[in-house]
């Protein structure tokens, strides 16, 4: 009885399946993207979210004055087509397009940009995010529907990376000062989010997904394809089998080990991006606060130039990007990373040499003692703490490679895991001598450089001190002198010039020795989808970019197509397996849910015979 | 229990229809009693424990935000009241739907709420799906030690339970999920729905049922050994009993003996067990929401503990040590109504 009922069932599952084949290929279907990402976001409000997946939501659905060229991340226009300052730097005026309307019709004005900067100038929380942008600023008008006129204190460049989305006036002004600590800015009802960049958030469940449609009324035009979906994974390795089974079309943010698995998979085009993010080997350089009050405890050895400079040497940055990258990232240099080819200089005079190495020590009077280890000067041998991050993988294994670097010079380093946050307090109070971290640059290095100014040493604040943004404490004067110079300079070659200087201060004094830059590791549906554009073009990431470049130009490759145009090959560093037309791959969500009702109605079924079966077998029972 | 019991036929069964007594009631009350003051006790700890935590909280709040010094020293100068009073706000109310996550700056029992019920629906299934087959099998290998049954479930649960959750739950999304050995991936490979599938609908409810499936089945594969192997162990410590030997020499056949006589006896240490690992089940499904994406509570620990988001933290902390303060109680509870000792 229990088997023939199974057979029936399996004759019905066999007579389904193929209409469950056919039914998804309605040609109506809209053409969804789906990335998939391994963290979630923490907020849509852009008053509050600081995680990267929320701040690409952000520039999809809110668009910015000015946006950062696909090509080198130079200024480009935004809602703004143009702008300028003033001739005595005091004032910058952007016009906007004109015909700008959000996405629910109400045009989009001057008002809009004025009442989102005023906000922003005037609410201590809206700050949060956004200080840095509107400290100069000292007022926003607007002189008529399509000009913003803003007032700085001192001419800045960050007049062009206001990177400050324009909210809806209309919308916005209904959550108070007090209202948006807590405002979660998610559709409501299937109702999507009223914005201007090119998608629309229409629904978000946290912890799974985000769906966003294409915005009819978006300035550039309305993108290729119909609905961007944004769906988390919360380990690599399932982001990359879903990547296999189709489930996604593009996988963010791989892991070394998933992204080699997938490279030369069928369909799928592996692509290893230049990143902005850097990670270094930093050093103790007389932990002090701002006011020059030493503190800490770290080794005076390390303010020693020529022992930082002889540790540089002790290195081998291209074994650091094979044995911990496997090889996908470049060897570092300075602290503004070659994806901005425009800003970054490379003196390139500190190659691996350890016999060099060891010379420098020699002559700077570090002599080898018996045990292997030398001694300072100062009798003192060179021993030190090398802190690394207990959380990072990658931290760790770096550790012991610079470990085993210095030993081979006669240093011996002491490795000491520690959690993040315990390490950013330890390096606030200059408890260190040597550590292991990293940075993520920005297209404006302004930040990036100020972590080297005297005025970003620590802090004492109620007898405590505190961490500011400088972790080598490093402090010179002439770098200060260079910094304020570059943060008035509106000529962006002018600006470039004094950049590069300063990276070759901070190269020069080895404040970090910066092992490596990690690139971003990508793979797509390359039988799906086609046009991605890289930033900057050919080498750099195609996803979580400053812009919504790729997003604006990807599309869908036709069915009859069946492969991708040879004329959108990505870039050099992407490998492609032979690619053929895979199989229908929207029609598996549908598929699969019918899948799951048979297998429902199975296990109903099965329960139910169990059940019918123990009765009939017990009510037996009883009557013997 | 006397074997008088029993034997008498048509009596009604003592197991079945417990009756309250003064004294039941006496010690159902102390029980419950008991588990307040433990949850007391929790409520308390919990706002020491975090507060104990090294680091500076403004700073974890703060680091990322585009904010400088100044701005962070104005804020922990207004967010520096005295540790008395932050403890007096905290226990007029630890459940006050004013208290935000400094993460997702909402509110954390909002946040609780979307994600129990995943973790609930995931957690619940396995469970009840685990303690019936696993007392089946348990059932049928005791009380046929060494027979070939035995051998085979014994073996192949001890496999299962001997496997590492992440491993198991990554090869079943592997060959089910994604299809391997000529197996097509007929189940999704994360998640708990379809982007854009109204999971309000039966339909939706059906494309649940379908994501849900792999997790389910890991966390069943993982917890059966464990009520299979307890409740073959006492129903084997069961057959030696002398009561059995008289039932059988009633004439009572062989099922009748295991099913009226054996079994009820032998599921005591089991359902036990079963109410006790409720409270460790929270590590699994930690494990398990994590290989398939499920968006549950497990989840939601790890991304507080990555901030570390310290407010939620400290809400799904209480919300666990409910759980098992509450798995407890209802376990001896329990065993006032299924064990007619504990009543006497």
């Amino acid at each position: 009885m229990i088997r023939r009922m199974i057979a029936a069932v399996a004759a019905a599952t066999v007579a389904l399946a193929p209409a469950a084949a056919i039914t998804p290929a309605q040609a109506a279907d809209p053409v969804v993207f789906t990335v998939g990402m391994l963290n979630d976001i923490d907020s849509l409000n852009p008053f509050t979210g600081i995680l990267a997946e929320s701040y690409e939501m952000f520039q999809l659905q809110y668009a910015t004055l000015l946006s950062s060229s696909a090509t080198d991340f130079t200024p480009a226009p935004g809602l703004a087509e143009s702008w300028e300052e003033s001739a005595d730097g005091s004032t910058w005026t952007y016009k906007l397009r004109p015909d700008l309307v959000w996405s629910d019709g109400t045009p989009l004005t001057a008002n809009d940009v004025v009442y989102t900067f005023n906000r922003i100038l005037d609410g201590r929380y809206e700050q949060r995010n956004y200080g840095s942008y509107v400290r100069n600023i000292t007022s926003v008008e607007a002189t008529d529907d399509r000009t913003v006129v803003m007032t700085v204190a001192a001419p800045s460049p960050i007049m062009e990376r206001l990177a400050v989305y324009i909210l809806p006036e209309h919308v916005w002004s209904g959550v108070d000062a007090k209202a948006v600590k807590s405002f979660a800015n998610e559709p409501e009802a299937g109702q999507t989010l009223v914005g201007s960049g090119p998608f629309l958030v229409t629904e978000r469940r946290s912890g799974q997904f985000i769906r966003m449609v294409a915005n009819d009324t978006y300035f550039n035009g309305r993108p290729a394809v119909d609905e961007l979906v944004f769906r988390v994974y919360n380990n690599p390795d399932a982001l990359g089998q879903a990547l296999i089974k189709g489930e996604v079309d593009f996988a963010s943010g791989l892991t070394a080990d998933v992204f080699s698995t997938l490279e030369g998979k069928e369909g799928i085009t592996t692509y290893a991006g230049g990143y902005s993010g850097f990670n270094e080997l930093a050093f103790n350089m007389g932990a002090a606060l701002t006011d020059g009050t030493p503190i800490g405890d770290g080794n005076p050895h390390m303010q020693d130039q020529q022992v930082r400079l002889a540790i540089s040497h002790a290195i081998d940055r291209q074994q650091l990007v094979d044995r911990i990258l496997d090889g996908y990232g470049t060897p570092g240099s300075t602290v503004i990373p070659p994806v901005y080819p425009t800003l970054h200089v490379d003196p390139g005079t500190q190659s691996y040499d350890p016999a060099l190495a060891n010379q420098i020590l020699d002559d700077a009077g570090y002599a080898m003692g018996p045990d292997g280890v030398r001694v300072g000067p100062d009798g003192e041998p060179m021993r030190y703490r090398l802190f690394v991050r207990s959380d990072s993988d990658t931290s760790v294994r770096s550790g012991e490679f610079f470990k085993n670097y210095m030993a081979a010079v006669g240093i011996e380093a002491e490795i000491k895991p520690v959690d993040e946050n315990a390490l950013f307090e330890i390096i606030g109070r200059g408890e260190f001598d040597m550590f292991e971290w990293g940075w993520v640059v920005e297209p404006d290095p302004d930040y990036q450089l100020s972590t080297f100014t005297c005025g970003k040493r620590s802090y004492e604040d109620g007898g405590e001190i505190y961490a500011d943004l400088s972790d080598s404490f490093f402090c010179d004067e002439e770098y200060d002198r260079l910094y304020s110079a570059q943060a008035v300079e509106t000529d962006q070659t002018a600006r470039a010039a004094l950049v590069q200087q300063m990276q070759t201060i901070i190269y020069d004094q080895v404040a970090y020795v910066v092992t490596y830059y990690y690139d971003n590791l990508e793979a797509f549906r390359s039988d799906r989808f086609t046009g991605f554009v890289g930033q900057p073009e050919g080498t750099g990431s195609l996803l979580f970019q400053y812009g919504t470049h790729s997003y604006e130009a990807v599309e869908p490759i036709s069915a009859d197509d069946g492969g991708t145009d040879p004329t959108s090959s990505p870039s050099p560093g992407a490998t492609t397996a032979a690619e053929e037309p895979a199989e229908t791959a929207q029609s598996s969500s549908s598929t699969g849910l019918i899948i799951g009702l048979i297998v429902a109605a199975l296990v109903i079924i099965g329960l139910v015979v169990l059940l019918v079966r123990m009765r009939s077998k017990s009510a037996a029972d009883t009557k013997e | 229990m006397s074997l008088l019991q029993e034997v008498a036929v048509g009596e009604p069964d003592p197991i079945r229809t417990p009756r309250v007594s003064g004294s039941t009631l006496r010690v159902v009350v102390s029980k419950v009693v008991r588990a307040i003051i433990t949850l007391a006790f929790v409520v308390v700890f919990n706002f020491f424990l975090f507060r104990m935590l090294p680091g500076d909280p403004i700073g974890l709040y703060t680091r990322g935000r585009n904010q400088d010094a100044e701005q962070i020293a104005q804020l922990r100068r207004d967010l520096n009241k005295p540790l008395w009073e932050q403890f007096i706000t905290y226990i007029s109310n630890p459940f006050d739907p004013g208290i935000d996550s400094t993460r997702f700056s909402r509110p954390v029992w909002e946040l609780i709420g979307e994600r129990i019920w995943p973790t609930i629906l995931l957690l619940g299934t396995a469970i009840v799906l685990a303690s019936i087959i696993g007392i089946w099998l348990g059932i049928r290998a005791g009380w046929k030690p060494g027979g070939r049954f035995d051998k085979v479930s014994t073996g192949t649960t001890l496999t299962l339970y001997s496997m590492p959750e992440f491993w198991l739950g990554m090869m079943l999304l592997i060959v089910f999920g994604v299809g391997a050995f000529g197996i097509p991936g007929f189940f999704p490979v994360g998640g708990i729905s379809t982007p854009g599938v109204d999971t309000s609908s039966p339909a939706g409810w059906l494309n649940v049922l379908w994501h849900l499936v792999l997790p389910c089945t890991t966390l069943l594969l993982i917890y059966l050994a464990d009520y299979a192997l307890v409740m073959r162990a006492s129903l084997i410590d069961e057959r030696k009993q002398e009561y059995l030997m008289l039932a059988r020499a009633k004439g009572l056949r062989d099922a009748m003996v295991r099913k009226k006589h054996a079994v009820p006896n032998a599921l005591l240490p089991t359902i036990t067990l079963i109410f006790l690992s409720l409270g460790f089940v929270v590590t699994g499904a930690i494990t398990v929401e994590t290989v398939y994406s499920w968006p549950g509570l497990g989840l939601l620990t790890y991304e507080a503990l990555r901030g570390p988001d310290i407010p939620l933290l400290q809400a799904v902390f209480l919300v666990f040590s409910i759980a098992v303060v509450g798995a407890n109680l209802i376990a001896e509870l329990l065993y006032i109504v299924i064990d007619p000792r504990v009543r006497q």
